[in-house]
């Protein structure tokens, strides 16, 4: 079909996309099209395998359907219900979820830091969580691609983890990232301005440069923004990759000889739904943290009655947020700080271990710039606020700027998604359900990271600061590893128990540093592209990894 | 009673700027507001009693206030999703009329009248109760008070209201800014159509 979507205001994207026939085996049907699937969809498709990729939602027209409004953007984000407990329950749809062809990626803020090496060794290092099947020398290559591919912008020299340094110049920031500069310096805290973040201080191809418009939570009007959908999506197309949209994967079929046989999906196209089967080699799911666990434990079957690819009971378990305190300070001074991108100044300073921590690992404080409606419910949240309270204290908000704790929240098997009993969504697929408790590690880093921000702040010049507990990016429920009980999939993300499935987002996440995961997401993904092409060719993908004859690639 | 901070603010002339899509969806919540379907008689009253204590507009004539109630009436009527629910709260469309007859039951209990009833000094002190998460009255034993009153109560409320050009202009944000974008980065500069911040004298902001 010839397609037609607006990617930038210059750039429409109208190649002719190739249809696969849903009776016909492709290579390859990846579910998902956000830092995992997008990244897939693209690298396999130009290693010359056929591919199709299932997206629940719709295209996102730059022109047509995003908009410079916080209350008209719900299009972006998954909204299907999701029931939440445990005693710190978390928010689901809005800012941790996505829907539409890119997914999370389309309203991130673009924040691209990659892990540290110590991330990879937690378990060795400070004797809590798992240390991850691979190094970090295994990902630096593939970070590095990535950073060219979507692009990135940042520091010549990034003073923090592994050397190195980015290939688009800082980008401007704001006044909102220049408190966080300004209280920094104030205190001695190394920081860094304009980046590591997906918005290349250049064009790129069709698409312009920033605008300074201050809406990238709401998708990206300019095309500026780095996105699956404008870096990876368009290339996978043109490299014959169909990209399926209106499709919701509700199971996948196991054949008799214990490999999956491809996607069963109902698409949904204007009023009219059908139910559809798209028939495959090989079955990669890349739905994030929530649906991925929710896909595999709805697939039941007679050889895995507690979930596909789930013999060692671990799809679903080890959810984990990211720590996400937003704190805030209120200047005598205009900040204005709905002007430029959100994402513009960072510091990692406090990233690392500290022996003088009562608590291990840590976090990073980073620029946050909440736009009105935003706002309001963090002051709201704050101290359940009305009246004049909420109004004044919302009359303030130019002279506000906001700083957010990015920390490491540990994996915890009791934290879970599981099935709910009786709840259905629309189309009647079982809802997940999430369970989710802090550990005293957690409360005390964010403790520390929250004093840290309005230290920072007062520093700037701040007279007052505000907290709100806040949680984002959600991985780790199909964890990889070293065996077949100690993790969902191996070290190029296939699962252990059928050999032609693998899992390709967050959920793979061991452990997750504090840093933003799209990076990684994609880094991985690639990683697990460039396994595949070479496992195909091998003829591995027929045996499962434990398999005494297996054939290593 | 609060201030007017950017007196010469008009986001909505600005509209001319914007691009179409923005344009339309920001027009549509301003001229196209929404009849009530889903609450009525009372609890019509009650909701509206309490969106003009949680965002008071006293201070404008009845035509420039910003239409709240009937916005939370086409959410509960759609049933729309906002992507979960606390398993310990039902639909949110069931928990407000829960927590309307809530608003009730404590102030009967308090103030021994109909929650829409009280003059507002009496109606904040309800709103209090609920506020610190305990509340009098038999509802606030099946719904969490202080969940009610943050996520549902607030946060909708408050987001409904900042949703409009009206609060933007009260608040002094640029509003929609594409294809034009910024251009005064720094140090809280203005756009040539943006409004300066007046304060009131003696006042500072913080």
């Amino acid at each position: 079909m010839k397609l037609d979507v607006r990617l930038s205001p210059n750039w429409l994207l109208d190649l002719e996309m190739r249809e696969y026939r849903t009776t016909d085996p492709v290579d390859f049907c990846i579910i998902g099209t956000g830092a995992g699937g997008g990244v897939l969809a693209q690298r396999l498709a130009r290693f010359g395998f056929s591919v199709v990729a299932l997206e629940a939602g719709d295209w996102h027209d730059s022109e047509r359907d995003m908009v410079s409004d916080e209350a008209g953007s719900g299009r972006l984000y998954w909204n299907d219900l999701r029931v939440t407990g445990g005693t710190d329950p978390l928010e689901f749809g809005a800012n941790n979820s996505g829907r539409g062809v890119g997914g999370g990626t389309v309203h991130y803020a673009a924040f691209c830091p990659r892990l540290h090496p110590s991330d990879f060794r937690v378990r060795t290092l400070d004797g809590v969580a798992v240390d991850w099947p691979m190094s970090y020398e295994d990902v630096e290559p593939y970070y590095e691609a990535m950073e060219r591919e979507y692009p990135v912008s940042g520091p010549a020299h990034f003073p923090w983890g592994a050397p190195h340094g980015y290939p688009y110049a800082p980008l401007e920031a704001g006044t909102a990232g220049q408190m966080l500069i300004k209280g920094c310096q104030a205190l001695g805290i190394p920081v860094v301005a304009g980046g590591p973040v997906a918005i290349p201080s250049g064009r790129v191809g069709k698409r312009p440069h920033c605008i300074q418009r201050g809406f990238c939570l709401l998708g990206c009007k300019v095309g500026a923004k780095s996105s699956m959908l404008v870096s990876h999506i368009p290339d996978a197309i043109a490299q014959g990759a169909e990209i399926r949209t209106g499709c919701m994967a509700f199971e996948i079929p196991l054949d008799p000889t214990g490999q999956v046989s491809g996607v069963r999906y109902y698409r949904t196209d204007g009023d009219q739904r059908i139910e559809a089967e798209q028939r495959a080699r090989v079955v990669i799911v890349a739905g994030y943290a929530i649906e991925t666990p929710r896909l595999l434990l709805n697939s039941t079957s007679s050889a895995f009655p507690d979930g596909l690819a789930n013999s060692s009971g671990l799809v679903g378990r080890n959810l984990m947020a990211q720590a996400g305190p937003v704190v805030w300070g209120r200047f005598p001074d205009l900040i204005r700080q709905y002007k430029s991108p959100p994402a513009c100044a960072l510091t990692e300073a406090f990233y690392e271990t500290d022996p003088s921590n009562d608590f291990v690992r840590g976090y990073a404080l980073q620029t946050v710039s909440p736009l009105p409606i935003a706002m309001a419910h963090l002051i709201t949240e704050e101290a359940g606020g009305f009246g004049d309270e909420l109004l004044r204290a919302m009359q303030d908000y130019n002279h506000i700027a906001a700083i957010g704790v990015l920390g490491e929240i540990l994996p915890d098997e009791r934290n879970t998604v599981t099935i709910h009993p009786t709840e259905r969504d629309e189309l009647g697929i079982p809802v997940p359900s999430m369970h989710f408790s802090l550990s005293e590690n957690d409360r005390r880093m964010m403790v520390a990271g929250t004093g840290r921000a309005r230290a920072v702040l007062t520093a700037a010049g701040a007279t007052d600061t505000h907290a709100v507990t806040r949680y984002a990016h959600l991985v780790g429920t199909a964890r990889m590893g070293f065996t077949p009980t100690d993790s969902v999939v191996d070290r190029w993300c296939r699962s252990w128990d059928v050999p032609n499935l693998l899992v390709c987002d967050g959920s793979v996440l061991p452990t997750q540093g504090s840093a933003n995961p799209a990076l990684t997401i994609s880094a991985l993904a690639a990683r697990t592209a460039d396994w595949l092409r070479r496992a195909a060719a091998a003829g591995a993908l027929a045996r499962r990894p434990s398999d005494p004859h297996a054939v290593e690639a | 009673m609060i201030g007017n901070r950017y007196p010469a603010a008009d986001v909505l002339a600005q509209r001319g700027r914007w691009d179409a899509a923005t344009r339309a969806v920001v027009l549509d919540r301003v001229h196209n507001v929404p009849e009530f379907r889903y609450f009525n008689g009372h609890d019509r009253v009650t909701l509206e009693a309490l969106c003009a204590r949680i965002i008071p507009q006293d201070h404008r004539p009845i035509e420039d206030r910003v239409p709240i109630a009937p916005w939370i009436d086409e959410r509960c009527a759609g049933a729309a999703s906002v992507g979960f629910r606390f398993e310990d709260m039902p639909d949110d469309a069931t928990a407000w009329v829960l927590g309307l007859t809530g608003l009730d039951d404590a102030a009967q209990s308090i103030a021994g009248a109909p929650f829409c009833s009280l003059p507002s000094i009496k109606q904040d002190r309800i709103l209090n109760a609920i506020r610190t998460g305990d509340p009098p009255g038999d509802t606030w034993q099946r719904l969490p008070a202080r969940r009610w009153w943050i996520n549902l109560a607030l946060k909708q409320i408050s987001g409904i209201y900042y949703a409009h050009p009206t609060a933007w202009n009260e608040i002094g944000f640029g509003g929609p800014a594409y294809p034009r974008g910024y251009a005064a980065l720094n140090f809280g500069a203005r756009e040539p159509w943006e409004a300066d911040e007046v304060l009131d004298p003696g006042s500072s902001p913080a």
